[in-house]
């Protein structure tokens, strides 16, 4: 049998507790043959946000940051909704990020939605046909954040045609959600 | 105007796959507006800020 080595933090002084099964049921965790942090609700950020507040103008031709301010949940504190609006996780490792926005003119014809990472462009999705109305492009990716100075924001493109470029503000059209999936 | 159209004014022939391949246009809605984030074009130089300036 494989020895059991508690081994305490450098720093911490808390008390390591394994809890028993809540049933008269016997409960097996098998240690996979490997080293790595085990993942925990508490150490596993989640956030989702979208727009709201109206509608944000833009303009044309121009790759603009989405302004997200208001959060649907943050589970730790890694979203600026306020200032940056960007997700900046203090835990490492890959995330799975994704992103709508819905893009209003009277006519458009190229509709671009981007997951920027430190300030570039890392991902995208658009749509290149004529249409008008609210239309959300969506994107999605898995992102590797070191867990310190890693940070993505979403950015839109939109080429109206005729009318005012806008990023609708709307819960379901216009929003960015992530979550931790796998630690570094 | 806004910076994009300053420069389909100062450059008609530029494409919209211009902008989305060798220009771009970036605001980081941070109150500091439009503004070049990259230029690369193979025939037309990056206009100057007087350039810019003059296109009303």
């Amino acid at each position: 049998m494989a020895a059991l080595i508690p081994s305490a933090s450098a720093t911490g002084s808390g008390t390591m507790t394994l809890a028993g099964p809540s049933t008269n049921s016997n409960q097996t965790i098998t240690i996979p043959d490997t080293t790595g942090t085990m993942m925990v609700s508490g150490n596993m950020p989640a956030f989702s946000v979208y727009r709201s507040g109206g509608n944000q103008s833009v303009s044309n031709g121009t790759a603009t940051k989405v302004q997200l301010n208001t959060e649907e949940f943050d589970t730790a504190n890694c979203f600026d909704s306020t200032t940056n609006y960007r997700f900046n996780p203090t835990v490492a490792g890959y995330y799975q990020i994704n992103g709508g926005i819905g893009f209003n003119a009277t006519t458009m014809n190229i509709c671009i939605t981007f997951i920027y990472k430190n300030g570039s462009s890392y991902k995208r999705g658009d749509i290149r046909a004529t249409q008008s109305g609210d239309s959300v492009m969506v994107v999605s990716s898995l992102v590797y954040f070191n867990g310190s100075t890693d940070y993505v924001e979403l950015y839109g493109y939109l080429n109206a045609t005729v009318g005012s470029p806008i990023f609708v503000g709307a819960s379901d059209l216009t929003y960015f959600n992530g979550t931790l999936i796998r630690a570094a | 105007m806004m910076l994009y159209e300053k420069i389909k004014t100062l450059y008609p022939e530029l494409t919209d796959h211009d902008f989305m391949t060798v220009i771009t246009l970036q605001n980081d809605s941070d109150g500091k507006g439009d503004y070049i984030a990259f230029w690369n074009h193979p025939t037309y130089r990056k206009p100057t800020d007087a350039q810019l300036a003059e296109i009303n």
